[in-house]
């Protein structure tokens, strides 16, 4: 019986074990969170979700708590982060200093050249692919359409950035040959411009949803690629200074050739986009009863206008992490917990014109009573300024500011001694650490109705306007030597702006910085300017130690209870005076008109030649 | 019925009596030798009898240590074949003919005993578990072996050595204990306190984590068994592991339950209780310095504006003195959130015995841990089971059924530890944590004031985890061919996780400086409440077979062979749901927040699948020579189907020159001598899946927006690697046992020569990044890591005091052969023939190229003659021109020489006994490694007190710490530099238990079997260079580890 027993369970056992032997069956397991390369090759719906991550990595992180305009001579980034050394042009093949703080998502981090590379293996692994998916047609031009305009970007930052690059339009696989020259910068703007003139075949007029790039979109970044290409810092008549004793000029711009007819490009791209009648700028001719600030205000935290040609959305659904987009809080002054990042210099606030079209000047004694009386409606839909009335308090500010305006002086008694701090300051009673240094915050595309200590506004970034292809357009005029016409589109601006037209005697060199100071304003914040100062060759101009405001009150007293008296009334009219921004002393250095590409990839890739002064 | 039982020793769950007793009776062994040896040495010689007649002699065996009877013990007359065993009850009986014969008694893992009968007819006998460990059992894979025939590099230790210890975490108890182990804790939070053990240091550039088995099953926790329940642990260190093939690599664990014993039911109890606090609380500077310091930052920024910029002297003036704790306050950070003293108690109830049929070890336990913060939210909480039951089917058929399971509680606030030990650090001194009217001081920034949001005002955190292990197996003797045995496992466990995340609005105060001392309040975090929820599902199954046999044929050829098949597949789900806008913070269920945009889900799964066909053959001939060959030959789903399965064998040999008759005679202070030497190919199997496919994947939590809709986004998870396969491990390993002077010293020494090769790395460094391939790792990386360890034990008694001493170390040295250099880069970047960077966050390991800090700048002069970082001041530090170029740039980086694991990690260890005291002692230290510590401070937050006493200034020249600095606006804060990189060397006191066990004729009044009281501690003593932080942490900003102090009794009945 025991025997019986016995041989029974061995019998039981062995079976379970010969199943095992089918071991291909057994092992034979799928990853349950990924698509194979056949799904996705072979859908058009899953080729759209590859197509989105090109835009994501295309048009970065706009938002997020480093701004491009920190990196010029807009705005101070309060935890520096290295910005600084970066502003004083120590950049060097080894390091991009606060260009690369890889611990967070700045803006900056895929304007380099190991992401913009994988961002076009990205459109070359599509193109590899896209012909052999099936589905309808439109479908799938479309999706080629969007592809090429994404790879034309990403090649014109990296020739932005760098000039000259290799140019690869194939999908690497493990075994090829990896060494790759630079191709010139002219190669480079062809190719650019024939992605785009492709992506334009391609794409549609619209979409059901705004987002996504269009054919009036590849049309107003071809205008803006051709600017740029037109520009001084790629004209070897005019980039001496930077390319000279270098071995490899045409790798930084065009070495001859027509300058005139490079510009003439630049106007004739421009022009298209204008001839397109598509877009129009918003409240162009603003109505008597408007407010004009309040116009740009509306403009930039609409969720799309005439005016925009291509539009980056957020959602306050949009899963970021703490670095990703939240611009309200970075930006926002510290009384209100907000962290007080990308702080408006004193350099571009004192830019902005009078209302009457004068310049602001300290030495005018009216002028410094009070800088932000009469000044331009763009001035007040841009910065925020000591006393003027901002969104509603968080409740223990609110108890201690009830009038909500902001507070960015200090309060001193007779003896010169400070008595009191304002709550945005970087004395005040709130997170004082997290105050700016210059005097004023951000208030382009904030979107007041929010509190960004809990909640994350939905207000799009403009990546393009129509505003930006009308400059463009008066650049290239300007530059042709067609002064009438680059005036006309220029007061085109003004005059929404509220402000009066540029005379008619207004010509030549004046013209042209005339203009320069109206993009300066115009397009604060819109990511221009970095790249402006670079290819105007002004960079000597644009990183120096800048500029901030010092505001003080005289109060009468030895002590005050609070930075405003109860009735709102302050202590005395605020005294204005211009000061350095503390430690905010910028350098520049010629080397910089051009990154370097680091030591790792030049050792990497023996082909390739280092831009000069690395 | 001898050589049966002895051929299959092994695998009788029997056996695992005899495990345990040896456990159980080492503590109070030599006491017992103390007693027993002088009494026969007084027994008066008695006359012969006639030859002719016999005697009956009989008596009773016990465990000299715990009195209790014991089965099976060899009685034999010495000389003879005649003998008998002992039976349930321990008794056994035998006839002699020679009264003046010696009986010889023997039982595996004990002292043979010979007594003369000296003409009694009655002999009782108390047996002393062997000291030498030659004949206990050990646990090796899939199997036990006797010591004395190990060939492998095998270190144990006993389940009652690791309980002296009140450490929370088993892991935590192995740190200093096991040569060969390379372990340091890495955080002391509740919960979250498991230490990294690495088996001979680090092997690997990828995953170095070794395997744990927990009786029998692969890749079990055993980070919270109940420490009462655990009988023993080896660590398999060299190709001994290869029975574990693919997973062996980095060393194997066995992890051995305890089980029930033949006797009565013996309960016992365990209950302990005691206060923990930090080893190291971190000092900070003070309000009046702090506050000098951001006057020299803004000094060092605007030198023409003065040194008083930010404060004023009045303002420093009444910082230092304390008499404005409203507008001056001074703020020790650590002070205000840690509480002086946190609780931790445990309770352990077990029942064991057993019969000849069944035999069973029933245990309970619970175990709690506080946090060290004032109001805590934090804590862990523990409930744990375990069944593990012997039964005999039938006179060939054995089973065992073991069934354990855990419920692990975790509560946490809704700030994480980083974020909290952040603002801790970051605390800054002038500003309150409280004001003095009590109420909650301003935050730091989005709400982070640490004393509130370590506690349950910002929501809750409540992690629970359940974990069921169940394990069946049969033993199947076959009675028609001698020595053969099957056997059958079949484990099955469950992990089910839910975790609830209660986010809710909570309050701090501000102040504007109103002369009323009115605060007002001010909500933080969040808007309204929020809740998450998650919930994780996986299971593992693994089932094995085993064929054995074991013979010895002619006295002296002692074969046994084992193989096995075995199959192991697991898979998890998880799933979580998100709502927020929560009208009221009533109800945290989910179906009361706000059915809006903001609701979310997600989920996921994972599989796995493995299958393996495995063996061991022993030889040896006459127990002298000893031959081991182990394979494995293992199959995993991870790869492509025609590259699933991989061969890994392991050979090792010993030679007991001890039993040479040239030792004994010329060497015979050695009682036992062996050499050893192995040698394997082992695997790691610890990499990413699927690396063969080219796959696509959605990006986590990321979209791209079109007007106001969230977008998928595809990505190229990976390049496929088409040829990807396992690490292969070359383990050589050289070592010799010996014990001396009758076994009062013992040592173990063991040199080892490991070299992993075919290392998954990627190429990045030679592929350019213009071709934007994220490259697949590829299995081009080598590494050799060479390294000996060693335990010497000397024991002795004198009185009634006995002791051990003993003393281990383990030093690794590990060495990069082969890594993807960037061509181009000078020698001293270079990672080949340096030890191993470790591995970064990010998976990157060039954090180890480091600028050489070799000074500070005093003056305008000594800056200007030096090469230096343009913008450098005096205060700054001076980055060496490693390249001589006059210039400092990325050339000047040089590699680190060492990383964040200790290359030499040493114990000692001391026991005394004296009546009925016992106290245990382990010291232990490491040596070798850095870390890179770096305090954000500045504006920002505080800094070490250390940097701000000695900070270079305009009047302090001269130090060698570098002036007060800024966030990271300074070179030599942005830039890796060995300034900041400390020696983390320390010696510690790392376990001290006293104990004293109430003398017998006590018992016997109260009715008990045993009564013992103890004191414990952990981290008692910490002795380092570095006083920044303890010195097993990785920053500032982790939980510290604890100093406990807990005292206790275990009383059995």
């Amino acid at each position: 019986m025991k025997k019986t027993f016995m041989i029974l369970m061995i019998i039981s056992v062995i079976p379970l074990f010969n199943s095992c032997t089918k071991s291909s069956e057994f092992l034979d397991k799928k990853p349950l969170g990924e698509y194979s390369e056949t799904d996705v090759w072979s859908d058009p719906a899953l080729v759209e979700t590859f197509v989105n991550m090109m835009y994501r990595n295309a048009l970065g992180w706009p938002f997020s708590i480093e701004r491009l305009s920190d990196y010029s001579d807009e705005s101070f980034f309060t935890p520096d982060w290295d910005v600084l050394n970066f502003n004083k042009s120590l950049m060097t093949s080894d390091g991009l200093l606060g260009w690369q703080v890889d611990w967070a998502t700045p803006h900056t981090l895929h304007f380099r050249w190991d992401p913009l590379y994988a961002n076009a293996r990205r459109t070359n692994i599509f193109f590899s692919k896209i012909n052999d998916v099936p589905g309808d047609e439109a479908v799938i031009d479309n999706l080629k359409g969007q592809a090429y305009f994404m790879r034309a970007w990403t090649y014109f930052y990296l020739t932005a950035l760098y000039g000259g690059v290799p140019i690869i339009t194939k999908a690497y696989t493990l075994n090829d040959e990896f060494e790759v020259a630079r191709n010139t910068y002219e190669e480079c703007i062809s190719f650019i411009v024939g992605q785009i003139d492709s992506a334009a075949l391609f794409l549609p007029d619209a979409y059901p949803t705004d987002g996504h790039v269009t054919r009036g979109a590849a049309l107003a970044f071809k205008a803006r690629v051709l600017l740029y290409a037109a520009s001084d810092l790629h004209n070897s008549g005019k980039n001496g200074d930077v390319t000279s004793g270098f071995s490899n000029p045409e790798l930084l711009g065009y070495v001859g050739g027509d300058a005139n007819a490079r510009w003439t490009a630049a106007k004739n791209a421009a022009k298209a986009v204008i001839d397109l009648n598509k877009y129009s700028l918003y409240k162009a001719t603003p109505a008597p009863a408007d407010s004009v600030a309040q116009n740009f205000v509306e403009l930039f935290t609409s969720k799309g206008t005439n005016e925009d040609i291509l539009l980056q959305f957020f959602t306050p659904k949009t899963d970021e992490n703490w670095d990703g987009y939240n611009p309200g809080l970075y930006c926002g002054p510290n009384g209100y917990h907000n962290w007080g990042n990308n702080t408006p210099l004193g350099d571009l606030v004192d830019e902005y014109e009078m209302k009457d079209g004068s310049k602001f000047d300290w030495a005018n004694l009216t002028h410094k009573a009070n800088p932000y009386l009469n000044r331009e409606a763009r001035f007040y839909a841009t910065v925020l300024y000591e006393g003027v009335q901002w969104r509603k308090r968080p409740s223990d500010a609110l108890q201690i500011d009830p009038f909500s305006k902001i507070q960015v002086g200090y309060v001193y008694n007779p003896g010169n001694v400070m008595i009191k701090a304002g709550l945005d300051t970087r004395s005040g009673p709130i997170e004082d650490w997290n105050g700016g240094k210059t005097g004023y915050y951000l208030r382009k595309y904030v979107d007041p109705a929010v509190d960004p200590q809990y909640v994350k506004q939905d207000v799009p970034f403009k990546h393009l306007r129509y505003g930006e292809v009308l400059l463009n357009y008066a650049e290239a005029c300007i530059e042709l030597g067609q002064d009438a016409e680059a005036r006309t589109y220029i007061n085109l601006i003004r005059k929404r702006a509220g402000q009066p037209d540029l005379p008619g005697s207004l010509t030549g060199d004046a013209l042209r910085q005339a203009y320069r100071h109206e993009r300066r304003i115009e397009l604060a914040f819109e990511d221009h300017r970095f790249w402006d100062v670079r290819r105007w060759l002004v960079g000597e101009i644009a990183y120096k130690q800048t500029s901030a405001v010092d505001v003080r009150y005289n109060a009468t007293e030895t002590s005050v209870p609070s930075y405003r008296k109860a009735d709102g009334s302050t202590y005395g009219a605020p005294v204005f005076a211009k000061k350095d921004t503390p430690g905010d002393s910028r350098a520049w250095n010629k080397k910089i008109y051009f990154f370097p590409i680091m030591r790792d990839e030049m050792n990497k890739n023996t082909l390739l030649v280092q831009n000069p002064g690395y | 019925m001898k050589k049966t039982f002895h051929n299959l020793w092994f695998l009788k769950p029997e056996n695992y009596f005899h495990k345990l007793s040896i456990t159980l009776k080492i503590v109070t062994l030599l006491l017992v030798c103390g007693l027993t040896l002088p009494a026969f040495s007084l027994t008066p010689g008695i006359p012969a009898a006639d030859d002719q007649q016999q005697i009956k002699v009989s008596g009773t065996i016990t465990d000299a240590s715990t009195s209790e009877a014991m089965i099976g013990v060899n009685v034999q007359i010495k000389g003879t074949t005649i003998g008998a065993i002992s039976d349930a009850s321990g008794k056994y009986s035998l006839m002699v003919t020679d009264p003046n014969a010696t009986l010889v008694f023997s039982f595996i893992g004990y002292v043979n005993q010979e007594i003369p009968l000296g003409g009694k007819t009655t002999i009782d006998v108390a047996l002393a578990s062997e000291v030498t460990g030659l004949e206990e059992v050990v646990v090796v894979g899939y199997s036990t072996q006797k010591r004395a025939t190990v060939t492998g590099s095998v270190v144990v230790a006993k389940g009652d050595d690791l309980k002296k210890s009140p450490a929370m975490n088993i892991s935590n108890n192995l740190i200093g204990r096991m040569p060969g182990l390379t372990a340091v804790s890495r955080s002391g939070e509740p919960g979250y306190d498991n230490a990294t053990l690495r088996i001979r240091g680090s092997n690997t550039l990828g995953d170095n984590s070794p395997l744990v088995v927990v009786d029998g099953v692969a890749n079990r926790d055993m980070n919270r068994l109940n420490p009462n329940d655990i009988e023993s642990i080896t660590i398999l260190k060299d190709a001994s592991a290869a029975i574990y093939g693919s997973q062996a690599a980095n060393g194997v664990i066995l992890v051995t339950t305890k089980r029930g014993m033949l006797g009565k039911p013996k309960i016992s109890l365990n209950l302990s209780a005691g206060g923990t606090q930090p080893t190291v609380i971190p000092e900070m500077a003070d309000a009046a310095q702090y506050s000098e310091m951001l006057n020299e930052i803004a000094y060092y920024k605007t030198p023409s504006l003065g040194r008083n910029q930010k404060y004023s002297e009045a303002d420093l003036q009444q910082y230092r003195d304390g008499s404005d704790p409203w507008g001056h306050p001074n703020t020790d950070w650590f002070d205000e959130c840690f509480k002086p003293w946190s609780s931790q108690n445990q309770m352990t109830a077990s029942i064991s015995g057993g019969t000849d049929n069944m035999k069973y070890f029933l245990s309970l336990g619970t175990r709690y841990q506080d946090a060290v913060y004032k109001n805590s939210a934090t804590n862990f909480r523990q409930y744990d089971f375990r069944t593990n039951i012997d039964g005999k089917l039938s006179k060939n058929i054995d089973i065992a059924f073991d069934v354990a399971g855990r419920e692990e509680l975790r509560n946490y606030p809704t700030r994480s530890v980083g974020d909290s030990f952040r603002m801790l650090m970051r605390g800054k001194p002038n500003m309150p944590a409280y004001w003095p009217n009590g109420d909650p001081g301003p935050d730091i920034e989005y709400g982070d004031n640490p004393v509130v949001t370590v506690t349950d005002a910002t929501g809750y955190d409540q992690d629970k985890r359940y974990v069921l292990n169940s394990n069946l197996r049969l033993n199947i003797n076959i009675p028609w061919v001698q020595g053969l045995l099957l056997t059958f496992n079949g484990s099955f466990d469950k992990n089910i996780a839910f975790r609830k995340l209660w986010q809710t609005p909570w309050y701090l105060y501000t102040w504007d400086g109103n002369p009323e001392y009115i605060t007002t309040k001010g909500k933080r975090g969040f808007d309204a409440p929020q809740l998450t929820e998650y919930m994780a599902d996986g299971q593992r199954v693994a089932v094995n077979a085993l064929v054995t046999y074991e013979r010895t044929f002619a006295a002296r050829h002692t074969v046994k062979v084992l193989a096995g098949t075995e199959r192991r597949n697991g898979f998890s789900d998880n799933f979580n749901a998100f709502r927020k806008n929560y009208i009221s913070t009533a109800v945290d269920q989910l179906f009361a927040g706000a059915s809006d945009q903001y609701m979310a889900n997600n989920g996921s799964a994972s599989q796995n699948a493995y299958m393996s066909y495995f063996g061991r053959v022993n030889y040896d001939l006459s127990r002298k020579y000893l031959i081991e060959f182990v394979w494995r030959y293992d199959g995993s789903y991870m790869f492509p189907e025609d590259k699933r399965f991989g061969f890994f064998p392991g050979i090792s040999a010993g030679w007991r020159i001890s039993e040479e008759n040239f030792w004994k005679n010329s060497l015979g202070l050695f009682n036992n001598f062996k050499i050893r030497g192995s040698w394997g190919q082992t695997g790691n199997d610890r990499i990413d899946e699927y690396q063969y496919l080219t796959t696509y994947g959605f990006v986590d939590s990321r979209t791209y927006v079109y007007g106001g809709a969230d977008a998928k986004l595809l990505y190229e998870t990976k390049i496929p690697n088409p040829n990807v396969t396992w690490e292969i491990a070359n383990q050589a390993n050289i070592g010799f046992d010996a014990s001396m002077f009758n076994n009062k010293i013992s040592m173990s020494f063991d040199y080892f020569n490991n070299v992993r090769s075919q290392i998954l790395i990627q190429r990045n460094a030679s592929i350019p990044n213009s071709t934007g391939l994220t490259l697949p790792p590829e299995n081009i990386g080598k590494v050799k890591n060479t390294g000996f360890e060693g335990i010497i034990t000397y024991n002795n008694q004198a009185g009634d005091l006995n002791y051990s001493i003993s003393a281990n170390g383990s030093y690794s040295r590990n060495e990069v052969l082969f890594w993807d250099e960037t061509p181009g880069i000078p020698e001293y970047q270079r990672a080949t023939g340096k030890p191993m960077p470790t591995q970064n966050w990010d998976g990157t390991f060039n954090s180890q190229l480091y600028y050489q800090a070799i000074g500070i700048f005093d003056d305008q002069g000594e800056i200007d003659g030096t090469p230096h970082w343009a913008g450098a001041i005096p205060g700054d530090v001076i980055f060496e021109d490693v390249n001589k170029d006059d210039v400092i740039d990325g050339l000047d980086r040089v590699r680190g020489e060492k990383n964040n694991l200790p290359r030499f990690i040493y114990g000692f260890t001391f026991n005394l006994g004296y009546k009925g005291f016992d106290l245990a002692i382990l010291f232990q230290g490491a040596t070798g490694s850095v870390q890179y510590i770096s305090p954000e401070s500045g504006e920002i937050g505080n800094f070490y007190k250390e940097a701000a006493d000695n900070r270079w200034t305009p009047e302090n020249t001269g130090s060698a710490y570098a002036r007060t600095w800024n966030r990271d606006e300074e070179y030599w804060r942005s830039q890796g530099n060995t300034y900041w990189l400390y020696n983390m060397d320390y010696l510690r006191l790392k376990n001290f238990e006293l104990g004293y066990t109430l003398p017998s004729s006590v018992n016997k009044s109260l009715n008990i079997e045993a009564l013992r009281f103890y004191i414990n501690g952990m981290n008692l003593l910490t002795f380092s260079k570095q006083k920044l932080i303890d010195p097993e942490l990785e920053s500032g900003t982790a939980y510290p580890l604890q100093r406990v102090v807990t005292g206790g009794i275990t009383l059995t009945f």
